[in-house]
């Protein structure tokens, strides 16, 4: 009798501390969530309703620092920059990324060891690569001049970073070399679940190379391949750090992207309002983007 | 027998196409991590020649002394390890736990949860820095490795909690069940039965957690003025002076900070972005 009762009394005790349980397990990063990016998030879009700078006390000054940011020249030509920037960098790796997933899908020798060489660009640090670059691209003592011009490709040196066209190009060129293994390794992982029967039956019916990649293989790896464009486009969007430490914006503001604007804006200018302002008005693009990715991620809870 | 032959030429020619564009990918990705090393093996005089040689006609050490004997880099190195190590370690504890719960446990809100963390990762830093930056100032954190390490989990919580709870929907739960009916306490069967389920999964997502703290930038440029605690990502800009470059200390840098990372991906780079698709993948 006394140890039927005791039982139930651990009993309940285990149901409420099971109820517990779950939430004690998610409190650390709950809160450090909250401290550390729901409230940021919240306290930039303030910020950016007022005329925040260092030191200075903030007035609200509703949408002004928008309305100005609009009228600023620079700023209207770092969004097409951006634009730019982003259609020709995520193009350019979607095409490399899916050619580089086909070759590593093929039947070639040695696929273990080129897909770990060809996710090198995408491992090594940033900073890394972009140094590499930099010193590539130099005036004094550059190799791709040096090749370029001893192959007779071209007469004259390219100055890469320090005309407007080639300054854009330079910039493309080391996103797609960082970023296009990271599409090609997402989709060559879709690739790898097609069953072999698919393209057995479309031989058989007679389809040729062409119509097996249109009707088999472009099917297949559409969601994985929609999923790491998408976010590609949101990282490409964003990108910092390749844009500064090539070029910083220039020359001429030519490479100017609404990060580096951001950048200057709120941390060589001290105008913070400004320059979250100027990040702030693509949050809503930045939303619908995310909520196309968590349609494709989360569909699989259906 | 004529078909069969015809097929197999075919076949060859598509093998000799994907060897061609192979061969490009492999020069494009790699070269510059050659020249990389290339340079750092050779003297300022042959770096400036006219004519670059591709294979340095003297090797020299003497951009490694450089760098490591004369300027911070050893330094700034150590910070980036400890940085990075404690972040990522401090990280995928807290989140396993989390991603336990959200995955494993009748929490409310779920499916809320998991797409917070989707907005979360994707959030531009753009937006944060600032924020961040105002908010470590005041809170008295700005220019100490310690502030950094409250502030680089914004981007590895995110990143982790999206690709643990990926993994952990992958197994089963019978293993679980079973271990329930054996009368096993809630702690227990997280850390005896599940985690030791998943830990490819930890492993790889641990790594990269430590990956995305090495190459931070752009906080680490803002918050630390200090040489002292200054990472390596941003010591090595420092050697970037207006026009005069060492390249072959930075490159000398470049490469050494590459190490550490190249021995971590290539024992896991398998589980590296399979996480990250399995979602897509299977539906």
């Amino acid at each position: 009798m006394m140890n039927k009762k005791s039982y139930q009394i651990s009993d309940r005790r285990k149901i409420t501390y099971h109820k517990i349980f779950p939430y004690l397990l998610i409190a650390p990063v709950f809160l450090y969530v909250l401290v550390f990016l729901v409230f940021p998030f919240l306290y930039g879009i303030g910020i950016s309703l007022t005329d925040k700078k260092i030191g200075g006390e903030a007035s609200f000054i509703g949408i002004q620092n928008y309305l100005t940011l609009l009228q600023d020249k620079k700023f209207v030509k770092s969004i097409m920059n951006t634009l730019e920037y982003t259609v020709i960098s995520v193009g350019l790796k979607v095409i490399l990324g899916m050619a580089m997933a086909l070759v590593l899908n093929s039947r070639i020798r040695g696929r273990t060891l080129a897909r770990g060489l060809l996710l090198i660009p995408w491992a090594v640090p940033t900073t890394v690569s972009i140094y590499v670059w930099k010193w590539m691209f130099s005036d004094a003592g550059g190799v791709l001049n040096a090749m370029l011009t001893q192959t007779g490709i071209v007469s004259h040196k390219i100055a890469w970073l320090s005309t407007p066209l080639m300054a854009m190009v330079s910039i493309v060129i080391v996103n797609v070399w960082r970023g296009a293994p990271f599409i090609g390794i997402s989709v060559l992982s879709g690739l790898q679940t097609i069953s072999s029967d698919l393209y057995e039956s479309a031989t058989v019916d007679g389809a040729g190379a062409v119509a097996k990649f249109i009707y088999v293989t472009l099917p297949s790896i559409k969601n994985v391949l929609m999923l790491a464009t998408l976010v590609t486009t949101i990282w490409t969007f964003n990108d910092f750090e390749i844009i500064w430490l090539l070029t910083k914006g220039g020359p001429l503001n030519s490479t100017q992207v609404i990060s580096t604007y951001s950048y200057q804006a709120g941390i060589l200018q001290m105008d913070f309002g400004k320059a979250v302002a100027a990040s702030v008005m693509f949050l809503p693009i930045i939303i619908i983007l995310v909520n196309i990715v968590t349609g494709y991620t989360l569909k699989k809870e259906e | 027998m004529d078909k069969k032959r015809k097929r197999r030429r075919r076949l060859d020619k598509g093998l000799v196409c994907s060897y061609a564009v192979l061969v490009i990918f492999l020069i494009f990705s790699l070269f510059p991590i050659y020249w990389m090393l290339n340079t750092s093996l050779k003297s300022d005089t042959e770096i400036y020649e006219k004519i670059p040689t591709f294979v340095p006609r003297e090797i020299k050490f003497d951009a490694y002394r450089r760098l490591l004997f004369e300027t911070s880099f050893p330094r700034a190195l150590t910070n980036s390890i400890i940085l990075a190590t404690v972040v990522s370690l401090v990280t995928i504890f807290f989140c396993m736990l989390a991603a336990y719960a959200i995955t494993r446990t009748k929490i409310r809100g779920r499916s809320a949860m998991s797409r917070g963390v989707l907005y979360t990762y994707l959030l531009p830093r753009t937006m944060l820095f600032i924020p961040l930056y105002i908010l470590a100032v005041k809170m008295g954190i700005n220019n100490s490795l310690f502030g950094l390490g409250l502030i680089y989990p914004t981007f590895t919580i995110p990143y982790a909690m999206w690709m643990l709870i990926a993994y952990f929907k992958t197994v089963p739960v019978e293993v679980e069940e079973a271990a329930l009916v054996d009368g096993c306490g809630p702690w227990r069967l997280m850390f005896r039965v599940f985690f030791p389920l998943v830990i490819p999964g930890i492993v790889s997502t641990l790594i990269f957690c430590f990956t995305l703290c090495w190459n931070e930038y752009l906080y680490s440029v803002i918050m630390i003025n200090d040489s002292l605690y200054k990472t390596f990502p941003t010591m090595l800009s420092e050697l970037i002076v207006d026009d005069v470059f060492a390249w072959a200390p930075l490159m000398a840098g470049s490469l050494i900070s590459c190490i550490p990372i190249l021995i971590l991906y290539s024992v896991s780079s398998r589980n590296l972005t399979s996480g990250f698709t399995a979602g897509s993948v299977k539906g």
